[in-house]
């Protein structure tokens, strides 16, 4: 094999890497980087670099999220369209790939575009109205301000993998204990076990690498619905 | 699920069935927020990213020409959704030198250490990269199917992910497979 050919083999295989790791090449594809990483160490060890990555970004399985409150919010939002407020004036940026794309994508693209606009003004107007009041949804998220009692401060999720002893060093070293939980989504209520302000023991949680998620328990006084 | 009965269900979403687009909802909703969660700053705004894109669908399902397929289409808008409504958070981390990132990632020694360190070194990815690199490490994306997700040409796919992979090995020295002098010969501008 020529220089060149070697050269020109090295850049294609250099780039489809990434899909002969998540195998997805098609057969002539991947018979030509096989036959290319037999000659390449630099290709064999990026090979090896990529597949730790993937492996290391395929999601944790035993943490998800169950669909049941995003359908119920997804429903609110059906019901009510008459509701949806105008989308401002603003014409959609014209990405530079559009040209390239058959017209009815590029109508579809910009639809897309005066939607997320319209939409994220109404966002913006459900939140400041939930600034006013306790949200008027019967869903609940981790930050949502829920009742609770006095000395629950703060809700966290851990990763999956969490131990006991981790657990408890994590909770002492922020000067926590548990109240509730785990719920469903993994989410903990912690209350504060000295007179340590929360700001100082979220501080301490989010330095954790065990700690996925921390978030101070925000007061609602009118809430009315349950967890 | 099969592409038919997506067809079918998308065509009742067409004709205003909400049930059909409830059961699409169910469908998609795993997969899209295993696709968003790394990239959104909170889990509340992987939820609204998907409720959004399930408006679109409702708005727009009629407008499907079969052009791919469903699959392909619905990522499509969520990735759509998810540039525009993601695009403040990028870039604040990426003021930051790379030698400052290096710093933090000290010696792992666990697997869920190693987890988090990627999930770092990602968010500080530009937005297109980070979204590449989620379609094909986490969703397993072909490089034809994240063109026609991203309404990209092939090379582009190609030219996000090899930055992204470029980026990544000089944030995450645990990626280290390539001596630097090697890795000079690969630098290339594109």
């Amino acid at each position: 094999m020529s220089d060149t050919e070697h050269a020109v083999d090295h850049e294609e295989t250099w780039d489809l890497l990434p899909w002969y790791v998540n195998g997805r090449l098609d057969e002539p594809e991947r018979q030509r980087v096989d036959g290319h990483l037999h000659t390449c160490a630099a290709c064999r060890n990026e090979l090896a670099a990529q597949r730790q990555l993937y492996e290391l970004m395929i999601p944790d399985s035993t943490f998800e999220h169950l669909p049941t409150a995003g359908l119920k919010r997804l429903r609110q939002h059906l019901a009510p369209q008459d509701t949806m407020i105008e989308p401002s004036p603003v014409a959609p940026t014209r990405r530079p790939s559009s040209a390239r794309r058959p017209p009815w994508q590029g109508v579809m693209a910009a639809s897309v575009a005066v939607m997320a606009i319209a939409l994220s003004v109404l966002a913006a107007v459900l939140w400041s109205q939930s600034q006013r009041r306790a949200p008027p949804a019967d869903y609940y998220t981790v930050t949502t301000a829920t009742p609770h009692t006095a000395g629950e401060v703060i809700r966290a999720v851990f990763v999956s993998t969490i131990t006991l002893s981790e657990l408890q060093a994590v909770l002492e070293d922020a000067q926590l204990k548990i109240v509730a939980g785990p719920t469903e989504a993994g989410v903990y209520t912690l209350a504060a076990a000295t007179s340590q302000p929360t700001d100082w023991s979220l501080q301490r949680l989010r330095r954790q690498p065990a700690v996925r998620f921390a978030e101070e328990i925000v007061s609602a006084p009118d809430a009315t619905h349950t967890r | 699920m099969s592409q038919e009965h997506d067809i079918d269900l998308l065509n009742s979403v067409a004709r205003g069935d909400s049930q059909a687009l409830e059961e699409l909802y169910l469908a998609y909703h795993r997969r899209l927020a295993r696709f968003l969660s790394r990239i959104a700053p909170r889990y509340e705004t992987v939820e609204e990213i998907i409720n959004d894109t399930f408006m679109v669908v409702w708005q727009r399902a009629q407008d499907f020409r079969g052009a791919s397929r469903v699959s392909t289409w619905i990522i499509g808008i969520a990735y759509r959704i998810a540039l525009k409504s993601l695009r403040g958070n990028d870039g604040l981390l990426r003021a930051q030198s790379d030698d400052e990132l290096r710093e933090q990632f000290v010696e792992p020694m666990q697997e869920t250490e190693l987890r988090d360190l990627v999930a770092r070194a990602l968010s500080y990815l530009p937005l297109e990269q980070r979204l590449t690199m989620e379609l094909a490490y986490n969703l397993g994306h072909s490089i034809e199917e994240i063109a026609a997700i991203t309404g990209c040409p092939i090379g582009t796919v190609k030219a996000r992910m090899f930055h992204a992979r470029e980026r990544l090995r000089r944030t995450l020295p645990l990626l280290g497979g390539v001596h630097e002098s090697e890795l000079a010969n690969h630098i290339r501008s594109r």
